[in-house]
């Protein structure tokens, strides 16, 4: 009983609950007042009639009463905005060219900005999946005062060991793996990690279980994705075995499908997909290792800093080592992960952001022009009664009405809109990852936003307006000010849009300069892949040189190849192995060069020009002295006055050997004769100066992981299939990864600088086609309001030019304005993207010139169709249209 | 009686002193709207005038904020049903705050008007 009166007194605060009931009730409770009133006063002496007036007289004008008594039942709160948002819609019904203008100004600028935000929702602001992911650290070894990856695995079990703020760590390494058996070959993401890894997470398989220190090296856990595809989510995996570069492992679980690992860049690939325990290493000069820890309950960050500071000051004592400094750089993995991707997030967002801030000024200008048509309603319901915070409240309703439908629409182009981005991502970048591992979709964040930002925009665009059309004393006429200001706002609306085209200009001119750049060889008709040979199938370099040689002599043997060749690291994939080199001699000089193992035919195949001495050939084999091919950089750097060829130098190979606690690593030092000079290649890429390459025979210096270049007589992507099966007629079980033409990598190159191009250059657009839209709707508004002037001058002789460029000076001039304070906001913001900018300045007159001409030359048309209306008015229409 | 007189021999009422006087009114029992507007009429020799129209958005205001309760009752020997208020205990802790609320007013304005009286 006691619940159903509580319930009942909570409904009867909605105006609907019982409405009809209530409202009767009143009547009638007024009604028996009146008929007593007339009683008594019948009772007085007063007739029927009389005494009714009377009776009247005494209570008061019932419909007021029963106003106030119904705003005592509290319902004004809703009551109110419901008339408002009738009216507004009725409004807006009224006049649907202006309405249909405003919601799509609207929803291109709320639209792109939700589309902008799902994206930055995925990859910046959602939480990484681990729990309590603040707590999570990664921890950077130091060298020379710079913040380094990876550490050593000895280092890492000190760490961990000597270490009391961090309640745990856990190290892990990334690479690749071959898996083979059941379907066709492929190349896996892999994770090594310590036992502890997924604990520290706080990840639980979503089948099966995480490994232990007790499970041994040959166990694996697959992400949930790679379960799902290549094993059809078979729940029975657990427990069998699938062979990982030819060896078995058993599958002991399966993570749960949120979870990805890495959170952080690792060479722009994909998070991976195979867990399987790290391999110790017992050298502390291998660092290989990267460490994430989880700070214990209540340490600080500030606790955590002191106490690895410590940790790494005594052991570079103990182990002095000029690699290792004295201390220890902790980064918040929530911020080490977003960190690569933080300034294009908002780059995107300030360029998005500043579409919606022209849709705005679009609308308040739209808002302003309606409220001069509107001031005559105003000033009659300013004249019945109603408060200036009344109309305000009003027209402030209308404002957000057509934010709300504005934001509705941005949700449906938004949802167009995502998938097309979310595919414009490039590959390789961190964003592709991150929108991989947690997809782009609308949610509720999202929708979130989009009410946030309508509301924003009902705000922005509308408070002006409305102040505006409810001052006190209503004017027929419109004002200067009022003019001005929507001058003003043209003004500002030209000075964002030229911010925008100057940006999109400067990422083209960078874009078209970086495809201008010879990268050393032809990129055409060139394919490439990649074929690692790890395991145990080609345990000795002699065996990996012999199976490489043996593919070369297949691919070449294809009709429509011209030639092939291998070398590891690419050109142009932003992939080297640099290291040391020594130039003995009276006056002994150490050097830096990238390492590259090539086979003979790999320069004549890439087409990079021999400028001296000799290639590479068939007879440099594995027991002849070591020869090297230098690039043309290498030899200007350290041989500036000297002919580098027939000179040696003393080179360090890696080698290692197997020890009952681990692999043991430690380097050879090696004579190698100089035997030619070759062209320079942009190893690291397009936008990178050439550098020092060193390419030695990979008979001399096999490497399980190459890279093969075949030069083809026909398009390149269609011998894809040709290449594989050669491949595999060599060996089934060879994974070919990576294979691409080299136009490809040449676009890859360039992809994260086209889709900053692509976004800017579309809201640049947007802004110019909105821009457009209000300086036609300012011009032709003012001609209109001039139209009488304009017939006076006429009717005085003016000529049509005259008149013409009347109205062509005031947009020029407003236009003007706008220009010259957008060209110093452009340049301001300019250093923002300069990062992006390659072989352009951030301040690139030409760039500025080309986007104020641009917008110029549009505001010239749109303002001309108007000027060109206003010249041909006939003077008698004129005259007699006031 | 001209408006003239009226403005001069009639107090109009505040608000929160208009509920007092209609909780006050209700401690004597349950009354309808006519009814308790007559009584505060009577009992101040007309010199307080409740306007009628002031009385029920103030009687709907307290019994939303669940001071007086109303029902549909038949007056003893009556014909008709009138929509009586009473008071609830809510509301009867309510006259007493407003109660002693308005007397520590009257005081005090008191020792500032007359103070000769205080000496």
């Amino acid at each position: 009983m006691a619940i159903r009166r509580k319930l009942e007194s909570w409904l009867s605060w909605f105006p609907w609950y019982r409405r009809r009931e209530r409202e009767a009730d009143l009547a009638r409770e007024l009604r028996e007042h009146l008929a007593l009133e007339a009683q008594e006063q019948r009772a007085a002496g007063l007739s029927a009639d009389e005494a009714g007036h009377a009776a009247h007289r005494a209570l008061g004008n019932v419909l007021r009463i029963e106003e106030d008594v119904r705003s005592a039942w509290g319902f004004q709160w809703l009551e109110t905005p419901i008339r408002d948002v009738r009216y507004g819609l009725r409004q807006l019904r009224r006049s649907p060219g202006f309405t249909a203008v405003a919601v799509l100004t609207l929803a291109l600028g709320i639209g792109a900005n939700t589309a902008v935000f799902s994206l930055l929702d995925a990859v910046l602001l959602r939480p990484l999946p681990y729990s309590h992911p603040n707590h999570l650290f990664q921890l950077f070894p130091t060298q020379a005062g710079h913040a380094m990856t990876s550490t050593s695995y000895p280092d890492f079990e000190d760490w961990k060991e000597q270490s009391r703020t961090f309640q745990e760590m856990a190290a892990y390494e990334q690479d690749d793996l071959n898996v083979t058996g059941t379907s066709s070959p492929e190349r896996l993401r892999a994770l090594f990690s310590t036992p502890g890894l997924f604990g520290l997470l706080g990840t639980h398989p979503a089948l099966g279980r995480e490994f232990g220190a007790e499970d041994g090296a040959h166990v694996v856990l697959l992400s949930y994705g790679l379960w799902q595809r290549r094993y059809a989510a078979d729940p029975g995996i657990i427990g069998k075995s699938i062979y990982l570069d030819a060896s078995a492992y058993a599958v002991l679980g399966v993570l749960p499908p949120a979870f990805y690992f890495p959170p952080v860049e690792y060479e722009g690939g994909l998070t991976a997909q195979v867990f399987v325990p790290a391999i110790p290493n017992t050298g502390r000069g291998w660092n290989y290792l990267r460490v994430i820890g989880r700070l214990a309950p209540g340490a600080t960050e500030h606790e955590a800093q002191t106490e690895m500071n410590g940790i790494a000051a005594r052991l570079a004592k103990a182990y002095p080592n000029p690699n290792r400094g004295p201390r220890i750089v902790l980064g918040r993995l929530p911020e080490v992960a977003a960190s690569g991707m933080r300034r294009t997030g908002w780059i995107l967002f300030g360029a998005v952001g500043f579409v919606l801030l022209i849709a705005c000024v679009n609308m308040a200008n739209l808002l302003l022009a309606q409220g001069a048509t509107r001031e005559n309603e105003i000033a009659i319901r300013n004249m019945v009664g109603a408060t200036r915070l009344r109309i305000t409240r009003q027209l402030l309703t209308e404002n957000l009405l057509l934010a709300a439908f504005g934001g509705l629409l941005g949700i449906v182009l938004a949802d167009w809109a995502l998938p097309v981005l979310a595919s414009a991502v490039p590959e390789n970048t961190m964003f592709f990852t991150r929108v991989h591992d947690v997809g782009v979709h609308l949610d509720s964040a999202v929708f979130a936003f989009c009410a946030l930002a309508a509301v924003f925009s009902a705000i922005l665009f509308g408070v002006l307006p409305a102040w505006h059309a409810t001052r006190p004393a209503p004017t027929t006429r419109v004002t200067p000010r009022k003019g001005g200001m929507r001058g003003a706002l043209i003004a500002l609306e030209v000075a964002l849009s030229l911010v925008l085209l100057a940006g999109a200009g400067l990422m083209l001119r960078s874009l078209i300069r970086l495809m201008d750049v010879d990268p050393g060889f032809p990129t055409q008709g060139l394919m490439t892949m990649d074929l690692n040979l790890s395991g145990n199938n080609y345990a000795s370099p002699q065996e990996q040189a012999a199976f490489f040689d043996r593919v070369l002599g297949r691919l070449k043997s294809l009709p429509a190849v011209v030639s092939a060749g291998a070398v590891t690291n690419l050109p142009l994939t932003r992939n080297d192995t640099w290291n040391g080199f020594e130039i003995p001699g009276a006056h002994a000089r150490k050097g830096v060069a990238g390492y590259h193992a090539a086979s003979p035919d790999y320069f004549r195949t890439m087409g990079i020009p021999l400028l001296a001495g000799r290639e590479l050939s068939n007879y440099d084999a594995a027991r002849s002295p070591l020869v090297g091919v230098i690039s043309r950089s290498m030899a200007r750097k350290y041989w500036p006055h000297q002919n580098p060829i027939g000179t040696s130098i003393v080179i360090e190979p890696v080698v290692a050997t197997a020890t009952p606690k681990g692999t043991s690593i430690h380097t050879e030092r090696q004579q190698l004769e100089v035997v030619g000079i070759v062209g320079d290649v942009r190893q690291l890429g397009l936008d990178d100066t050439p550098a020092s390459e060193l390419y030695i025979p990979y008979a001399q210096w096999p490497s399980e992981e190459m890279s093969l270049v075949v030069r083809t007589k026909s398009r390149p992507s269609s011998l894809i299939p040709m290449v594989e099966k050669a491949i595999w007629s060599a060996d089934p079980d060879q994974p070919v990864t990576e294979v691409r033409t080299m136009d490809e990598w040449v676009a890859k190159e360039a992809a994260s600088r086209r889709f900053l191009l692509q976004l800017i250059g579309a809201f640049a657009l947007t802004a110019l086609l909105l821009a457009t839209v209000g300086i036609y709707g300012v011009v032709s508004y003012r001609t209109r309001q001039r139209t009488h002037e304009i017939g006076i001058r006429l009717a005085l002789g003016a000529q049509k030019a005259e008149v013409l460029r009347m109205v062509l000076r005031q947009g020029i001039l407003i236009v003007g304005f706008g220009l010259a304070a957008g060209i110093l906001a452009a340049a301001a913001m300019a250093r923002l993207i300069g990062n992006f900018l390659y072989g352009v300045s951030p301040l690139d007159p030409l760039t500025y010139l080309g986007a104020a001409a641009l917008l110029a030359a549009v505001a010239l048309l749109a303002s001309y169709i108007p000027a060109r209306r206003a010249a041909r008015v006939d003077p008698a229409v004129a005259l007699r249209s006031e | 009686m001209t408006l003239q007189e009226d403005s001069k021999s009639r107090i109009e009422l505040m608000q929160g002193t208009l509920d007092m006087l209609v909780l006050r009114t209700l401690v004597l029992g349950p009354a309808h709207g006519h009814e308790i507007a007559k009584h505060i009429q009577r009992t101040t020799d007309d010199v307080l005038q409740v306007e009628h129209g002031s009385l029920y958005p103030a009687l709907h205001r307290l019994e939303r904020k669940g001071w007086v309760a109303s029902k549909w009752e038949m007056p003893k020997g009556g014909k008709r049903e009138f929509k009586y208020y009473r008071l609830t205990p809510a509301g009867k802790k309510q006259l007493t705050a407003e109660h002693s609320k308005w007397r520590r007013l009257v005081a005090s304005i008191g020792r500032v008007m007359e103070p000769a009286r205080e000496g």
